[in-house]
């Protein structure tokens, strides 16, 4: 192998209290619980992994067919299947245990009880080192994104899980609003640690020859390089409205996507489609950063992060 | 520890059209990538552009090792945009591919086998019936096929069925050959002969398909299998995208991911009569 001699850049990252190897973190429902991507990659290698959505209950998802590839983009409604916390922890947690890398468990809840309760019963968790709280999926019928769309709502989910938990509390934003540093202002107010945005844009499709919606849902959600420059906006106008850290994500592809995240002040990125695409993808993007970092000379990526300069030439 | 896999490089060798709208890429791999087992399937992309921005699943309707490397040959229909794209492909051209995946068909039901095939569903049955030939010990294997399609112009895959099967039946939509009507219809005449002698059913085709043959089956004693196709995403179990809704043994109904529990499923495992 080929050696320059050069010293290789700082890629560990800090969200507040939780600190990560580097800034490249695998976004919910798109890694399973880790052990799907085992023969694929060393997990060991990520900044982080945020896992499939856990509520108290299993849920069992909606009807088929859930997914339909748009331009640039992927439409699902998959309705937040998932095992619930009993099945999680006995089933999916030991695998867990045995990796050496940051594990953001999401929750989802119907009521901000419910979130509570998911928070508490993941705090006692070995595995478990952060909690990412989903207020923005929209494909579900109670909770979510109602919670997320209204900040007076998005606040008492965040209070009710900050008293139940101890660990780092990252709230995960929803696009589908009109203003959404109004939603970031209160839920930094109540307490949370860390913000992650975007979650997926509301999105429909039509197949026009059977007049029927592409999904059993009707609706769905909008993810993949459609929604970027979407979600770079909204990430650059929240990290200027609050002063917790943001983790930016929507329609990463590789290490430049990252990038104009980094540089638009997120302190670390999720990678959520491009998984489906190459399950190493995620690899790929951090050997892009360091090579970016590499290239402009720069020995420590928080030394890019924030730098966007918007001054007229 | 369980060596590690990627999704490979490969190069198209060929791209035909061998029947109207359907065609058959072979495409050639490193000789790592491992065995498939018939009913498998792969991910499929072109490897330049970003469009489609997703692999496809298809099921492989052969291998050939060469030492060096391997060949598959994944036989399609031009359906999308996807699939298209994927018909415009040359020889030369780079693809990324992801394989072989989920669960294939069981191989050791007897020595009476009935295919039913339905379109480009044809293809994982050529590779289930080429495999029990090859494996063929102590006495003959009898695979008798049946093939549906729309019109003869797109009848896909028979050639390749002929050299494997003892008999090979067909039904087109509007009988320009064989059996006019469709493939379960025909294959109901002969349904209560095969209960007698035949030890189990393969299947593969459109849903619709598959559930009517479910019907013709229900309370004759044959064992089926049956090959599942719903959109995916990631094609690892991940995305939990290609949800097909199963009978539970409590008698309830739940989602399995055709992607890693199928996509070949016992049918009676799957809920038929979901809207």
């Amino acid at each position: 192998m080929k050696t320059d001699g050069a010293k290789r850049p700082n890629m560990a990252v800090s969200i507040g209290r939780l600190m990560l190897k580097n800034p490249v973190i695998t976004a919910s429902g798109t890694f399973g619980y880790g052990e799907e991507f085992a023969p694929y990659l060393n997990l060991d290698r990520l900044g982080g992994m945020v896992l499939k959505g856990i509520s108290e209950n299993p849920r069992p998802g909606n009807p088929p067919p859930r997914i339909v590839e748009t331009p640039s983009g992927l439409l699902n409604a998959i309705g937040l299947e998932n095992v619930g916390i009993d099945a999680f922890v006995t089933e999916k947690a030991p695998f867990l245990e045995t990796l050496d890398t940051t594990v953001i468990a999401n929750i989802f809840g119907e009521s901000a009880d419910e979130y509570a309760r998911v928070a508490d019963k993941l705090t006692g968790v070995k595995c478990v080192d952060a909690l990412e709280v989903n207020i923005s999926c929209p494909n579900v019928n109670r909770g979510g994104m109602d919670f997320g769309a209204d900040p007076e709502q998005a606040a008492e989910v965040t209070r009710a899980v900050k008293e139940a938990t101890d660990l780092p509390v990252i709230v995960k934003l929803t696009p589908n609003v009109t203003d959404i540093t109004a939603v970031a202002r209160r839920v930094e107010a109540a307490g949370a640690d860390a913000l992650s945005l975007i979650n997926t844009l509301r999105g429909m499709s039509v197949d026009v020859y059977t007049a029927r919606p592409r999904l059993a849902n009707v609706t769905g959600g909008l993810s993949g390089p459609a929604i970027r420059p979407v979600a770079v906006l909204m990430v650059w106008e929240t990290v200027q409205a609050v002063s917790i850290p943001v983790i930016g994500m929507g329609g990463i592809m590789n290490a430049r996507d990252a990038l104009e995240f980094l540089i638009a002040g997120a302190r670390a990125v999720e990678i959520g489609t491009a998984n489906f695409v190459n399950p190493a993808a995620v690899l790929d993007i951090i050997g892009g950063i360091e090579r970016h970092l590499g290239d402009a000379g720069v020995d420590d990526i928080n030394d890019i992060i924030g730098t966007l300069d918007c001054r007229r030439k | 520890m369980e060596q590690m896999r990627k999704r490979e490089t490969g190069i198209v060798r060929s791209n035909r059209e061998t029947a109207r709208g359907h065609y058959v890429i072979e495409v050639e791999l490193p000789g790592l990538f491992g065995v498939v087992n018939p009913g498998q399937f792969v991910m499929f992309r072109p490897g330049a552009g970003e469009t489609p921005l997703l692999s496809r699943p298809f099921s492989v309707c052969s291998q050939t090792e060469t030492g060096e490397t391997t060949k598959i040959e994944l036989l399609y229909r031009v359906v999308g945009a996807g699939t298209a794209r994927m018909a415009s492909l040359r020889q030369g051209d780079t693809v990324n591919v992801l394989g072989p995946l989920g669960r294939g068909f069981d191989m050791d039901e007897g020595r009476r086998v009935i295919l039913v095939a339905g379109g480009v569903g044809v293809a994982p049955l050529i590779s289930y019936a080429d495999r029990r030939r090859a494996q063929e010990e102590g006495g003959r294997v009898r695979i008798i096929a049946y093939v549906g399609a729309a019109d003869e112009e797109s009848i896909a895959g028979v050639d390749r069925l002929e050299q494997y099967c003892d008999e090979v039946k067909i039904a087109t939509d509007d009988g320009s050959r064989g059996f006019r009507g469709t493939v379960t219809e025909l294959f109901r005449t002969d349904v209560e002969h095969h209960e007698k002698t035949a030890s189990a059913v393969r299947a593969c085709g459109p849903r619709a398909m598959l559930s009517a043959l479910a019907d013709v089956l229900d309370g004759h004693d044959i064992v089926c299998q049956v090959s599942m196709e719903e959109r995916m995403a990631c094609g690892i179990g991940a995305c939990l995208g290609c949800a097909v809704r199963v009978r539970l043994n409590d008698g309830s109904v739940g989602y399995r991911r055709v992607c890693k529990d199928g996509p070949v499923f016992d049918m009676e495992d799957i809920d038929w009569h979901e809207d």
